[in-house]
């Protein structure tokens, strides 16, 4: 497993000639052994793929960690959580919460705007933009959160999550917003509930303890 | 959340010890070393003095104490009683030095006993503690304990024991491909991954998860001290280019 939690909030990875990471900018805290830190994009297709993820906002300053050595992780003092990817479905979250990841992961951009209306509202209304990042394929990530994140399973049900509280999602999930915006919150005399994200399927829900973002 | 099931008196606070992870209870007895700001509430007959007001009186102050640049910062509480500091709601840890050596990050050392002397370190922001004593200190999650060779990020150093200072190591490929960027217009010159303190011989790194930058005052005047190294007209050129860079901001 190249990605060890060493605290709630420092990540150790053990970064070998064939398994690189890339990691946050400025996130590095420190390192033994023959390691080396490279600039890259978050998402490194070729220009298409930069311009894309700088138009979309997903363009989270990125660096691969290369050569053999051991690497600790942390960013601002917030909580880091690793989460092993199987697979089978991809982890989908914002970009700027990506801390390390294997490198050999793939991300991409989505744009949220295409599932319709009511999905570009959730962008907006989440602070998420109208995109979220999505890593494909197998192996560690590690996500930041406020305060940590912990899973809540879905299967087969519908769960409702506070926007910003919400920190991503793997599995089969599909992720809808309910605005229940009547006439007690057009008149400033709501709970502070009426807007929340309704996530159905199987698969997991990563929440934080917090509604702050970073 | 379940409520806390202890409500602490003077007579049942930890002696010397952690109330929780983020307040330390002193018991005090004799004099103490306090950040200005740390203390959070007291029991007893404590008393706080300026370092600068009590150095004139007592001598052995001014041998303890010689920073001129942090002694603004701190004072000495005196007296009998129970002491909670903390900083932040970072997590707080106690040290006992024997004779030893210990260098930290002057904005994480919270308080330490009259038996250490305090000293301004090579490397800026950070103080050496030199002899035998307790202090405490506090980091941004819990301390991560590394031996060299082993080289950290200069925000997330928290300090060091035992071992020599640290040099400046810069990453060469990083640089490279960060002025190859800078040229293509990708991406900035100053991405802040480039300058590690390397540490090499026997002894112990601390480390933290990184902090957000908080101003330190007495930064301000190590460098104002350093500019007497300049002559007149280099001290006029920098003096411009600070002031060009204020009002970008």
């Amino acid at each position: 497993m190249p990605l060890e939690a060493v605290n709630g909030k420092v990540v150790r990875a053990r970064v070998a000639p064939q398994a690189p990471v890339l990691a946050r900018r400025g996130s590095m805290l420190g390192y033994s052994g023959q390691v080396t830190f490279r600039p890259v994009h978050g998402q490194g297709q070729g220009v298409g793929g930069f311009v894309g993820a700088a138009m979309s906002g997903e363009s989270n300053p990125m660096m691969a960690t290369e050569g053999a050595g051991e690497v600790l992780y942390g960013y601002r003092g917030l909580y880091a959580t690793v989460l092993e990817l199987d697979g089978t479905a991809p982890l989908v979250c914002e970009a700027d919460r990506l801390l390390v990841h294997d490198a050999h992961l793939q991300t991409s951009v989505q744009f949220l705007g295409s599932g319709g209306v009511r999905s570009a509202v959730r962008g907006a209304f989440t602070g998420q933009g109208l995109f979220t990042t999505n890593v494909h394929g197998r192996g560690a990530v590690a996500v930041l959160s406020h305060g940590g994140a912990f899973p809540l399973q879905v299967s087969g049900g519908t769960i409702g999550v506070d926007p910003q509280a919400y920190v991503g999602h793997v599995g089969q999930l599909s992720v809808d917003l309910a605005a229940k915006v009547g006439f007690r919150d057009a008149v400033g005399r709501g709970s502070g509930e009426a807007i929340q994200l309704k996530i159905s399927g199987h698969g997991t829900v990563y929440v934080q303890a917090s509604e702050k973002k970073f | 959340m379940t409520m806390p099931a202890t409500t602490w008196t003077a007579a049942t606070l930890p002696v010397d010890d952690n109330v929780n992870p983020y307040v330390f209870s002193i018991a005090l007895n004799s004099p103490w070393f306090m950040s200005k700001g740390a203390m959070l509430a007291y029991y007893g007959d404590v008393r706080f003095e300026a370092v600068t007001a009590y150095a004139s009186m007592q001598a052995w102050v001014a041998a303890r104490f010689s920073s001129p640049i942090y002694v603004q910062d701190w004072v000495i509480a005196e007296g009998h009683g129970r002491l909670l500091i903390g900083d932040r709601g970072y997590d707080l840890n106690s040290y006992d030095l024997d004779a030893g050596n210990l260098t930290i990050k002057a904005g994480n050392l919270l308080a330490f006993e009259t038996g250490l002397e305090l000293k301004q370190s090579i490397v800026p922001g950070f103080v050496t503690l030199l002899g035998t004593g307790r202090f405490i200190a506090s980091s941004n999650g819990p301390v991560i304990f590394v031996e060299p060779p082993f080289r950290a990020d200069p925000e997330a150093l928290l300090g060091w024991a035992d071992c020599p200072s640290p040099s400046v190591h810069h990453d060469a490929a990083w640089m490279a491909a960060s002025i190859a960027g800078a040229l293509q217009g990708a991406f900035g010159r100053a991405s802040g991954e480039e300058r590690q303190y390397d540490f090499t011989g026997q002894g112990t790194v601390l480390l933290q998860s990184s902090e957000i930058a908080r101003e330190d005052p007495a930064v301000l005047r190590l460098v104002e001290a350093q500019t007497q190294l300049l002559t007149n007209s280099q001290a006029g050129s920098l003096g411009q280019r600070l002031i060009a860079r204020a009002q970008q901001q």
